[in-house]
């Protein structure tokens, strides 16, 4: 059977992944992805002492390392009953918005817009406004991205010491106070990127952009001469134009954890955050509460010891178990919500907040590719305003403690978890301790939610489903499944293949 | 102020080169302005590391070619946007152009040749432990440092 790999240049962040397709007449019937690389890092924690989990787990990704970290050490404090003092969640959040901040800039206008400065798109009316402003280390808007990102980062290495990576979270609190050279340093940095996102990408303040709360509205403000020149007026415009905001929909289930953890109110039950956590049914149209006992992963066709049905994550196993050429396809696991497939990261995150534009732009066009490039796009001013939130209270309340000892038995054996919504999505830690070592440790990742495989049901992951109607005109020249593709915000490197060997081709993957 | 940046992944085989020569020289005396970083596969995540000095010296293993070991001084402008390895993914080749966009002057390169790539290993081969050698016998010289 022939393979035709397609160089689909999606090569840009971490991590291995390749999406097998079958397609009938030109239309995609099935999709599989196919995370091809074990990563074991919940093995690498049995047996250690629970406090090396702050010091593996930012390891986990170099782009959303803050959230590893922040939702490692959120299991621990779960796990040991141990408080933390508001300054020290103060700090944890500024961090934490400062990362989703630069990887949403950097997903934007590093990834995803550059996928659009290709020659197939050389006759379009936008073409060049497209290359003057994304070009790859020409365009303006490209390279401000570069220099803008990398000092937005300084505001972790203030409190971490450095950024990727840093351990500077620990049960109690952090191990920085928030002295006024600290501050300042970290409100020049964000004053600086949010001046620029004003400015460069939406073209107004952005208290005038969080007031807009409807599509009607939204429309006619990126009609306005300021709002259309600007990087998302011109990128919008541009891509709704390709239609993606009909195209990519997914599944209509989606998972927040929710943003941050509300300073002054953290504490058990662990649900009062900065933005609401919660689940959005699709099929009522609901948010309901977040209940973490609902999740549960899969493996059954994930390469890991069989076990029927889905687990808890507290009663899971990350057994590696390869055996290449049957139904199981993928070294990624099939989280489950309410057995629901789900969708998460910054529409999700937004919608389930209630931020109105957003749940307006849902009911109208539900979602689609361009809506959750858009969330992403809108929650960076969200992120913005909270982040400076942040460094408001912490000048307001500087003498107060950043950390509070843990009692002396406080480190008992038990179980907790951690929950956060990194720049992705919804990332949990859970955490299970016994003869004072790490006895089990199970992380899901928020691409392990999207990016998932079939679950013992047969239910296609988010990522397969979205793909699964797009239409593929060219076989040489993928560019539009890309860009959905792109849309998700893959931490994976990502290559497509075709399953190809006459009108109606097979599933088998590449491995 | 100089930076010297060493690139790889020490569990990879050969891709290994730039963390060996990193631990070499950390344990000479080094002068004053010289300071030493192990940037692993960080891609534009490094772009830090070429602030605040007056010049940067990059140090990685270049992908397997017809001469194992062979130590080259390429120019910046002359590698490709994915002259990395695989494995670095946004790799160095971006970060390279990505300093070239900013402005930043081009960071001088000092490179091996890779036998081989191997997952899982934290073997150089008899190639790259010469490359090693000679890497650090050359860094001693830039940098002014007695290497005996």
């Amino acid at each position: 059977m022939a393979r035709v790999e397609l160089n689909i240049d999606l090569n840009r962040v971490e991590g291995d992944l390749e999406i097998g397709l079958s397609v009938e007449d030109g239309v995609v019937v099935e999709a599989r992805t196919v995370g091809t690389m074990f990563r074991g890092f919940e093995q690498i924690m049995v047996g250690r002492a629970p406090r090396d989990a702050m010091v593996v787990a930012p390891r986990i990704c170099g782009i959303c390392s803050t959230s590893h970290l922040f939702a490692a050490v959120l299991a621990l404090e779960h796990a040991w009953g141990v408080a933390v003092p508001p300054n020290a969640s103060r700090i944890r959040n500024l961090c934490l918005l400062t990362e989703a901040i630069q990887s949403d800039i950097r997903q934007t206008f590093l990834f995803f817009a550059p996928d659009f400065c290709q020659d197939r798109y050389h006759g379009h009316p936008q073409f060049a406004e497209l290359m003057g402003a994304f070009e790859p280390f020409r365009g303006s808007v490209y390279k401000e991205t570069l220099d803008v990102t990398r000092k937005l980062v300084r505001i972790i290495a203030e409190f971490g010491g450095q950024w990727p990576h840093s351990s500077y979270m620990l049960p109690g609190g952090v191990t920085c106070p928030p002295d006024v050279r600290r501050l300042m340093a970290c409100g020049a940095a964000l004053d600086a990127a949010q001046t620029w996102y004003e400015t460069r990408v939406i073209g107004a303040s952005t208290d005038e952009w969080l007031a807009v709360d409807s599509a009607d509205a939204l429309f006619a403000w990126l009609e306005q001469p300021a709002h259309a020149a600007s990087a998302w007026g011109v990128l919008s415009r541009f891509i709704r134009s390709l239609d993606l905001h009909r195209r990519g929909a997914g599944t209509p289930h989606m998972l927040s954890f929710g943003t941050g953890c509300d300073p002054d109110r953290w504490g058990p039950p662990f649900d009062a955050h900065l933005l609401a956590s919660g689940f959005f049914d699709g099929d009522s149209g609901q948010v309901v509460g977040l209940d973490q006992a609902q999740i549960n992963e899969h493996v059954r066709h994930s390469w890991y010891r069989p076990y029927p049905g889905g687990r808890h994550p507290s009663q899971g196993e990350t057994v590696p178990d390869y055996r290449p050429g049957g139904d199981r396809y993928t070294w990624a696991k099939a989280p489950r919500y309410a057995d629901k497939v789900v969708q998460t990261g910054p529409l999700a995150e937004l919608l389930i907040a209630g931020d109105a534009l957003i749940r307006d732009l849902f009911a109208h066009e539900g979602s689609n590719a361009w809506l959750r490039q858009f969330a992403r796009l809108r929650r960076i001013g969200v992120e913005l305003a909270l982040a400076q939130r942040m460094l408001q209270e912490l000048a307001e309340h500087l003498g107060e403690p950043h950390f509070l000892a843990p009692a002396a038995d406080a480190e008992r054996d038990g179980q907790g978890y951690g929950m956060v919504m990194a720049a992705r999505g919804a990332l949990g830690h859970w955490i299970s301790i016994r003869d004072g070592v790490i006895e089990k440790y199970q992380i899901i990742t928020p691409t392990s939610w999207n990016a998932s495989p079939r679950d013992a049901d047969g239910q296609p992951g988010h990522w397969e489903q979205s793909l699964v109607g797009l239409k593929v005109a060219d076989q040489d020249d993928t560019a539009e499944l890309g860009h959905v593709i792109r849309s998700h915000d893959p931490c994976l490197v990502c290559a497509v293949h075709f399953l190809d060997s006459g009108r109606r081709q097979v599933f088998s993957p590449s491995l | 102020m100089r930076h010297v940046i060493f690139f790889g992944n020490a569990l990879h085989g050969d891709d290994g080169f730039g963390p060996v020569v990193y631990h070499r020289l950390g344990r000479l005396d080094l002068p004053a302005d010289v300071r030493l970083f192990e940037a692993g596969t960080c891609g534009l995540n490094a772009l830090a590391l070429f602030e605040g000095c007056d010049e940067a010296i990059v140090v990685d293993a270049l992908a397997p070619g017809n001469h194992p070991g062979r130590v080259i001084q390429p120019a910046a402008r002359t590698l490709a946007l994915d002259a990395a390895l695989a494995g670095h993914d946004a790799g160095v080749g971006h970060l390279l152009a990505a300093l070239a966009a900013l402005g930043v002057p081009p960071p001088h390169i000092i490179a091996a040749e890779a036998e081989r790539v191997q997952p899982f290993s934290h073997v150089l081969s008899a190639a790259m432990t010469r490359a090693v050698d000679a890497a650090v016998a050359l860094l001693c010289r830039r940098l002014g440092i007695d290497h005996a």
